[in-house]
């Protein structure tokens, strides 16, 4: 079988983050860039399963702009076989939306029939967190989000998801999407042997034409600001005047 | 004041770089080689007898001669700092952070160079020191050379690299590196690793005087440390040792024992390669390279430390094997490892390096209970300052069994031209390993500087602290530049003794300088144990004294230039 990971070059989680001074968007220029962690936890998973022998091949697509191919080469060098390159952006703050992202990586599964396609749950950018349902909805697979757990068994996965109060285990019918959550592994360190072998590794570079899709945005972003400023705070003297204070708030 | 009618220019606090940097800069390389030139035919003349340079005029001439070692170290790191910032240049990487650190390095070493350069806190040496003459110092003050060090070194363009610094401090190295994606890969994965797995214990196993454990050996191994430069005709991965410096550097950023674990099979593996026979590198370098075998370094002689050739523990032959006699000292790792490079006189006639051979002692390793099981061979650990995690002990050997097939390269009286073969690499690594242990001290005085508030601001406000971080940035990087500049030499396959010597000189000295001035950062915190800065101070200290003592190595760059 073969697995399909989708992975996306998004700001580094350690960077402090700017908003641009016109409020258009958050400022990516000279920022350190990775690959988004969710995406991370998506190679390692499909590396582990081949490893164990449930699949066959790893593949990793990125769609954005050209230097996405160091994230790709990232993931070559934890272990991926191959990548695509889809660039669908010149400039680093262009956005490719979830709708376009799930049609391109439709047109490629069309191309690779993997069994399992492993998503991150969402991407620390945006927070859309929508790509891996689009997807499964455009191919009309299964769908099982937000994993902490994956095991294969036949032609059908069993995945236990993170669910607000606990944990679900649903069985997915293969092909499938699955969306990984945080805590499904720990993503290795490429080990210098593998960075080696991950620039011999094939990188294909298409275009959103090769795959016949319109990657003009659809959605309007109005704003983009800093979060507010936490305000001061007071200190009281008894607990009287706590109440008091917080009933003046209108909080008790 | 200005100069012959030049306009000095003014330092701006919104914009300090200067115009036209990278021209500025390049032009200050022709005057810095001049007057190296001068220096250099000046201490040539104090040193030469009947045509010949004579070690007993260079010992009586020692600060001119070491001075010169310095200069010239200034200039090599000068010019691999223009390198450095023309190639960024080129790819469009040159940002204001690079050209910052361009400016203060250029501007600040121009004026040592011109007024004293600090070969340590307590000793400078000056142009007169090498016998010039106020006139022959003249010579460095081109224009571009007085536009930089009165503009380059400001407090505004400190500030200004500290507040860039804070900004970008998810970037792994302050300004680029200049290195290839690849390399910068390893850089990544290394400090990832670091972070994750080296930081939050190192200090403890500091302060309880603990041996790495095998566990993150093992996990060194998996990641391929060991191997690393080893041919992979023998196991290995056939790296270069660019790759060997980063991953040096970014281990000894978390603790230089994690660091100097990997240069330790480095160097042996490098002995056993430039010296050994087929069958003894078929032997050992896979086991090296698996880290299945650790080996250990076993040269130094309690009266013998710079001086080997007159070393004095004897090999006799004993059928075709080899008994080892005598005392050893310094060992490091020596309890738990499998093989030791140890260096013996076999050749009783000879007083000198002619006389010794290099052998690949195998050993039984021991634990803290029995630290050495192996029959022949006592030893009682000494306690250090820093530089622990591997224990150092002195070591004796009585009638100790070495297998007459473990000489290195089969043949006796080659062991000082053997290990020579391998001192290029042993100081690249440990050039890279005090530009790690500086980074490590920058990291934690930065993140104090920030975190800790006096009279109401962080101390990064204050210019005398920033001054301190930005200092530390700058030298990080030049003493980077000039490591980095002798491993790719070595790679090519080119002599590089004068330059690896050069880097491991200067490293040292800004590893010191970073520890020390990030302890003050810190104030009394810095003095209690408890706080990691404090390890810092004590791992940056052996970095001046081993693989070639800071005068030591002075003397062998001097003796190199002046040749």
């Amino acid at each position: 079988m073969k697995l399909l990971v989708p992975v996306k070059r998004v700001i580094d989680y350690n960077v402090k983050v700017r908003v641009k001074a016109d409020g258009s968007g958050v400022d990516l220029a000279n920022v350190k860039m990775s690959m988004n962690p969710f995406d991370e936890i998506a190679v390692e998973e499909a590396i582990r399963l081949r490893e164990a022998g449930v699949a066959s091949e790893v593949v990793l697509v990125s769609i954005g702009v050209k230097q996405a191919q160091e994230t790709l080469r990232t993931g070559l060098a934890m272990g991926a076989d191959r990548a695509i390159l889809v660039v669908a952006a010149d400039d680093v703050h262009t956005d490719i939306e979830p709708l376009a992202v799930a049609k391109i990586l439709a047109a490629i599964v069309k191309d690779e029939e993997p069994g399992m396609v492993i998503c991150g749950k969402q991407a620390i950018d945006n927070d859309l967190g929508a790509t891996g349902q689009m997807l499964a909805a455009l191919l009309g697979w299964g769908q099982a989000t937000y994993a902490n757990k994956i095991t294969v068994e036949g032609d059908a996965a069993t995945v236990t998801r993170e669910v607000d109060g606990g944990l679900q285990t649903v069985k997915v019918k293969l092909p499938a999407i699955v969306t990984t959550d945080l805590r499904l592994n720990e993503p290795r360190y490429a080990s210098l042997p593998n960075i080696m072998k991950a620039k011999k590794k094939p990188l294909d570079e298409k275009s959103p034409a090769d795959y016949g899709v319109d990657v003009t945005p659809r959605l309007e972003i109005v704003k983009t600001g800093e979060p507010p400023q936490r305000a001061a705070g007071i200190k009281v003297g008894s607990v009287d005047e706590l109440l008091g204070k917080l009933k003046e708030a209108g909080v008790v | 004041m200005a100069h012959d009618g030049q306009t000095v220019p003014i330092a701006d606090a919104e914009n300090p770089v200067l115009d036209d940097l990278l021209t500025l800069t390049g032009a200050a390389l022709k005057p810095a080689q001049t007057l190296l030139d001068r220096a250099k035919a000046s201490v040539a003349g104090l040193v030469t007898e009947d045509g010949r340079v004579s070690g007993g005029l260079i010992e009586m001439h020692q600060t001119a001669a070491h001075g010169l070692a310095w200069l010239a170290t200034y200039v090599e790191s000068l010019r691999q700092m223009q390198a450095w910032a023309e190639k960024l240049n080129g790819e469009g990487k040159f940002g204001e952070t690079e050209q910052l650190i361009q400016q203060i390095a250029f501007g600040e070493y121009l004026w040592q160079m011109y007024g004293g350069i600090p070969m340590n806190q307590g000793e400078f040496v000056r142009p007169q020191d090498m016998g010039l003459s106020q006139d022959d110092q003249s010579v460095l003050m081109t224009d571009a050379v007085r536009t930089l060090t009165q503009a380059g070194n400001t407090q505004a363009a400190r500030t200004r690299l500290v507040a860039l610094m804070q900004e970008q401090s998810a970037n792994v190295t302050v300004g680029a590196s200049g290195l290839d994606d690849e390399l910068e890969m390893i850089r990544e994965q290394f400090r990832r690793f670091t972070v994750d797995r080296v930081l939050p214990d190192a200090h403890e196993w500091h302060l309880k005087d603990e041996l790495i454990p095998m566990e993150i050996i093992s996990e060194l191994a998996e990641m391929g440390v060991f191997g690393l430069t080893i041919p992979e005709e023998y196991g290995g991965f056939g790296l270069s040792k660019a790759s060997m410096c980063v991953v040096s550097e970014e281990l000894s950023r978390g603790y230089i024992g994690v660091g100097s674990l990997g240069t330790r099979s480095e160097i042996a593996a490098e002995l056993i390669l430039c010296g050994g026979t087929d069958d003894q590198k078929q032997k050992w370098l896979p086991k090296l390279a698996r880290a299945e075998v650790l080996p250990t370094a076993v040269f130094t002689e309690p009266n013998t430390g710079s001086d080997l050739g007159s070393l004095r523990t004897r090999a006799v032959k004993d059928g075709d094997d080899y008994r080892i006699t005598g005392n050893k000292t310094w060992i490091t790792h020596a309890s738990r490892t499998q093989i030791m490079t140890l260096l013996a006189r076999t050749d009783p006639a000879t007083d000198n390096y002619k006389g010794l051979s290099m052998f690949i002692a195998e050993k039984t390793p021991g634990d803290c209970a029995n630290p050495f099981p192996t029959e022949g061979m006592t030893g009682g650990e000494i306690e250090v300052l820093g530089y622990r995690g591997m224990k150092e002990y002195e070591i004796a050997f009585d009638n100790f069994h070495v297998k007459g097939e473990n000489l290195l390269g089969g043949e006796e009286g080659k062991g000082f031209a053997q290990l020579m073969e391998t001192f290029e690499s042993a100081r690249i690594q440990t050039a890279a390993r005090a530009v790690g242990v500086a980074c490590s001290a920058l990291d934690i005085s930065m993140q104090y500087a920030q975190d800790r508030k006096q009279f109401g601001k962080p101390l990064i406000a204050f210019p005398r602290v920033s001054g301190k971080l930005a200092m530390m940035a700058v030298e990080i990087m030049v003493a980077r530049q000039l490591t980095y500049f002798s491993a790719m030499e070595k790679d090519e396959g080119r002599r590089c003794d004068l330059e690896a010597g050069m880097a491991k000189l200067l490293g040292a000295r800004v590893a010191w300088a970073a520890a020390d001035n990030g302890l003050q950062i810190h104030g009394g915190n810095g003095f209690a144990l408890e706080y990691a800065i404090s390890r810092v101070l004590c791992d940056a200290r052996i970095l001046n004294i081993f693989e070639g003592a800071a005068e030591i190595q002075a003397q062998v760059i001097a003796r190199r230039l002046l040749a």
